[in-house]
């Protein structure tokens, strides 16, 4: 990889934008190279490899902006690209908050955040696809599992640069390595499709073959002969990647650019309690390894780590310049998004979680995309595992759930210890005290 | 430049298709008159790669052993304008250009592309994509041979990336204030435009040579309002394969921003769903999207050739109600969903997939087609050239039938009647949701008050048997559909229909 051109050539055409009238310009470029393989009952069914690169750009004439973005970084059209923008700026409007933000230096040191794994460069494509093979075969033995819709393993090498005009320049490099498998169980025409899959910065802490495989087969296996069940108004238990799911609806809620275009119910809420004493949130980019972590984001920000709810008191949007300006604040480091999002872990094992519940539902999926941020309204497809006196009892399929994120910041009762910074957004397994379950 | 999450492996097996309100990403886009309209060049050359180039990569690209060898070059400029707060909050424009790589040995495909059209890196690629197969070279690459289009569905007289940024800023001012004036209630509008040209060429090892230019634009308005403390947004698109005269002759921008901030205001005195199985009544206005979902992702070839979709054994089968009729038509002129050539080169066919409640056909791509031994129908599609072709929709259509609306809702004495979608999901194993924006209660044969919030869940099967009347108010859902981490322009029409029994959930 070509650092050095890299950032000289972001650098240069920083200069190049300021020559031919930006008053200020960002330019950042990623190159990376991505593998991907897929097998499906026990054969390679493709193999994806390629490195590229692409450049994308912001620029004011005055307080006026525009964007842009390239895979063709042929001079010529990168310059045009440049003027371009510059002709389109200047008929946009004034936006007082509109800007780069001030440069200020990266503290971290780097090397601290173990995003890079040198070790994941040197994997063969046979050892990829024998990963894959071998997570495949291990849940084809299992007699439950009727089809398998296919394994895979994927890596990513890749390098951000980033140079502004108000004098930031930087770049770093980050791999990720993934792998999963996805399986079909059950008998026509009721079929379920589940899977699982792991992804880490390092080689080390990807989970095993054997630890994916197996996951994957209980979770598809645990669904055979789902049935629809009377709707009711029950606890609901959220399995991790649930509560994931839940927790980005509320970082869409709690994200600036929500706030201060008022589409959030929790804008203006600031220093309020929005949920309870259990409940605390943080964004911290910072975590050594983990998914979303990183230097500075896509403004040159540093990344820091940030209190968002803390016992249940609203402390801190999350913010990348443009918005805190609009909303009289300072970035937190979110002009890439979240960084690592996550509920702080409870004690109690999922087990422990599940034994209190009488009569409820422990979530396992949802589809569909009914979620509301101007209200915080929750309504979606959903499966899972019926509890019956805190065992499970029998698997549900065809659901509906449905409920308010307000009401749940309020009444989440108990919080799990199986939290892993798996994605940028995450947390552990939580019960909810009530939701409404839709059925017959 | 993709880097692989955990979420793209868990989304793998279930596919879904949003709404036209794309999120910024998706809009991207080109700016006037320094990208001259290419249409008088030759494609070929506007690569800047020979033929003979060409035939070389493909070469070597065989060099290996592989069966089937092919090129897909594309320029692409997407231009985007977004208005919100009172102006023009920014303009992008975003280029995509390289050439993806493919090789197919048996059922396995290798992929490469790159950034560089030097020849250098595209043999790189081609022996990367080449390695899917070991062994020697064993098929001849046939001569290019160019093939030219006959049937052209696309507007292309008054091109929208020839039109001036201006004249594009008046198109947007207009739909925002249309929408802002509509009541005093209205307290947030926003406006999102984007146009876009893209110039593909495609060459394989079968001597085929091809290109295509297409143009798209979409206009998307949301509208939110607020009263009481109560917050509720309306949306509305329009859109396809248009020049500047669509909004100036067939939807008026102002019209686009009327019916977002209708909705806004009707939804204000929403409640929440009842809960539980019902009767449903699907409006002709969006409703599509249960067609694209239900029937359309399962018929697609890739899913019934793994023997993964419930449809692969029911070929010929009788698999839903006789009064069940569906197709799907890449050919439909100026659609959102439509193109001259699929992204393999496929001159694309209106295709049968269920007629009079028949399996008939499913949709094809090269790689699916031959393995099954069927014909291809043109329903190849890729994202762009990072990815690699898979069977995908383009405009799938329930065809209609002779109720009529009123009459339809007059036989339903308490049911839901679903309208406007943010969206809907599926599985391979048939079982979908749809979440709908906007709906109505039916109370003894007649739309009452307005419901939010509401979700639609079953399986295929049950869509498809449990259809009892249909319309013939048919109208279209301009989407893009979500299909292994690839993106594709789609539209979906149905007139309105009735399901029997369908579960509703909601709050209540």
């Amino acid at each position: 990889m070509n650092t050095n051109n890299l950032l000289e050539l972001a650098e240069k055409l920083v200069d190049f934008g300021l020559k031919k009238g930006a008053n200020e310009i960002e330019v950042s470029i990623g190159e990376g190279s991505e593998f991907t393989v897929d097998v499906r009952n026990t054969e390679v069914e493709r193999l994806v490899e390629a490195t590229s690169k692409s450049l994308s750009l912001r620029l004011f004439v005055e307080k006026k902006t525009a964007r842009a973005n390239s895979s063709d970084f042929n001079n010529d059209a990168l310059e045009r690209l440049i003027e371009n923008a510059i002709e389109r700026a200047k008929i946009a409007s004034d936006d007082p908050f509109s800007g780069l933000p001030e440069k200020e230096e990266i503290t971290i040191d780097i090397n601290n955040l173990r995003i890079w794994d040198p070790t994941i460069l040197e994997l063969t494509t046979e050892k990829k696809v024998a990963v894959a093979k071998k997570i495949e075969k291990i849940c084809l033995s299992d007699k439950r599992v009727k089809k398998s819709l296919g394994a895979s393993y994927g890596t990513y090498i890749g390098e951000t640069f980033l140079a502004n005009s108000k004098g930031f320049s930087g770049s770093y490099k980050r791999t990720s390595c993934s792998a999963g498998v996805y399986l079909q169980a059950g008998e026509e025409p009721n079929l379920f499709d589940e899977g699982w899959s792991d992804s880490s910065r390092t080689l080390a802490n990807l989970e095993s073959p054997e630890d994916i495989a197996n996951k994957a087969v209980h979770r598809v296996t645990r669904l055979i002969g789902g049935k629809k069940i009377e709707s009711q108004n029950v606890p609901v238990v959220f399995e991790p990647p649930m509560t994931a799911n839940l927790l980005s609806f509320l970082f869409n809620c709690i994200n600036g650019n929500s706030i201060y275009l008022k589409q959030s119910f929790l804008a203006g809420k600031l220093g309020e309690k929005i949920g309870n004493d259990l409940v605390t949130v943080i964004d911290d980019g910072l975590i050594p390894g983990a998914a979303g972590t990183k230097p500075f984001d896509g403004e040159g920000v540093p990344i820091r780590k940030t209190v968002v709810i803390e016992n249940g008191l609203l402390k801190n949007y999350l913010m990348d310049t443009y918005s805190a300006r609009k909303l009289n604040m300072k970035s937190t480091g979110n002009a890439s998004g979240a960084n690592n999002f996550y509920l702080v872990p409870g004690e109690s094992t999922p087990e422990e979680i599940v034994k209190t519940v009488k009569k409820g539902l422990l979530l396992t999926g949802t589809i569909g995309f009914g979620l509301v941020p101007s209200t915080g309204d929750i309504s979606r497809g959903a499966y899972g595992i019926w509890i019956e006196n805190g065992e499970l009892s029998y698997p549900v399929a065809e659901i509906t759930i449905s409920g308010n994120l307000g009401n749940i910041l309020n009444s989440i009762e108990l919080i799990g210890n199986d939290l892993k910074f798996r994605d940028r957004i995450t947390g552990p397994t939580i019960k909810i005290a009530e939701m409404t379950v839709g059925g017959k | 430049m993709q880097e692989i999450n955990r979420r793209d492996f868990l989304r793998k097996s279930s596919v879904g298709l949003i709404a036209g309100i794309a999120p910024q990403f998706l809009f991207n886009l080109i700016n006037d008159k320094k990208y001259p309209m290419m249409t008088s060049l030759i494609l070929e050359e506007y690569f800047n790669v020979s033929i003979e180039d060409m035939k070389k990569i493909l070469e070597i690209a065989l060099s290996k052993g592989g069966d089937f060898a092919e090129l897909f070059f594309e320029h692409r400029i997407t231009n985007t304008v977004r208005m919100e707060e009172d102006i023009i909050k920014d303009s992008s424009e975003n280029i995509l250009f390289g050439v993806g790589i493919r090789v197919i040995k048996d059922d396995k495909t290798g992929y490469g592309y790159t950034d560089d059209l030097s020849f250098e890196k595209m043999k790189q690629t081609a022996l990367t994509a080449a390695s899917i197969a070991s062994g020697s070279s064993k098929s001849l690459i046939a001569n290019l041979t160019k093939k030219t289009i006959d049937l052209q569905v696309y507007d292309l007289k008054s091109p929208i990336n020839e039109m001036r940024l201006t004249e594009k800023l008046e198109l947007v001012r207009e739909a925002y204030e249309a929408a802002k004036s509509y009541d005093s209630r209205i307290v947030k509008t926003q406006v999102n435009f984007m146009d876009e040209i893209q110039h593909i060429t495609i060459a394989n090892s079968e001597g085929l040579l091809i290109s295509d230019i297409r143009p798209q634009v979409m206009m998307a308005v949301s509208a939110t309002a607020e009263e009481n403390g109560i917050r509720n947004t309306g949306y509305k698109t329009a859109g396809g394969r248009y020049g500047l005269g669509y909004y100036k002759n067939t939807i008026p921008p102002k019209e686009v921003g009327k019916r977002a901030a209708q909705d806004a205001i009707i939804l204000l005195s929403a409640i929440d769903p009842p809960a539980g199985e019902q009767p449903v009544v699907l409006s002709s206005y969006q409703s599509g999207v249960m067609i694209h979902e239900a029937v359309g992702h399962p018929l697609e070839a890739d899913g019934n050739r793994k023997k993964t979709s419930i449809m692969w054994d029911k070929l010929d089968k009788q698999v839903a109600n006789p009064v069940v009729t569906i197709y799907d038509d890449p050919t439909i002129p100026y659609s959102r969903g439509s193109f001259n050539i699929d992204d393999e080169g496929t001159i694309p066919k209106k295709t049968i997939l269920i007629e009079n409640g028949k399996l008939v056909g499913y949709l094809q791509d090269r790689l699916s087609a031959k393995i099954m031994g069927m014909e291809l129908n043109g329903h190849g599609r890729r994202m762009n050239y990072r990815y690699n072709p898979i069977p995908r929709m383009a405009n799938t259509v329930l065809a209609p039938g002779d109720a009529k609306p009123e009459d339809i809702i007059k036989t339903v004495k308490k049911g839901f009647y679903a309208e406007t979608y943010q969206g809907g999901q599926v599985s391979d194993s048939g079982k979908f949701t749809f979440s709908v924006n906007m709906g109505y209660l039916i109370e003894n044969g007649e739309l009452t008050k307005p419901v939010k919030n509401a979700t639609l869940i079953g399986t295929n099967v049950q869509i498809l048997n449990e259809v009892e009347m249909i319309s013939n108010d048919t109208q279209f859902f301009l989407g893009t559909c979500g299909k292994d981490g690839q993106s594709a322009a789609v539209t979906a029409g149905t007139p309105t229909l009735k399901i029997r029994q369908m579960t509703v959930g909601g709050r209540k």
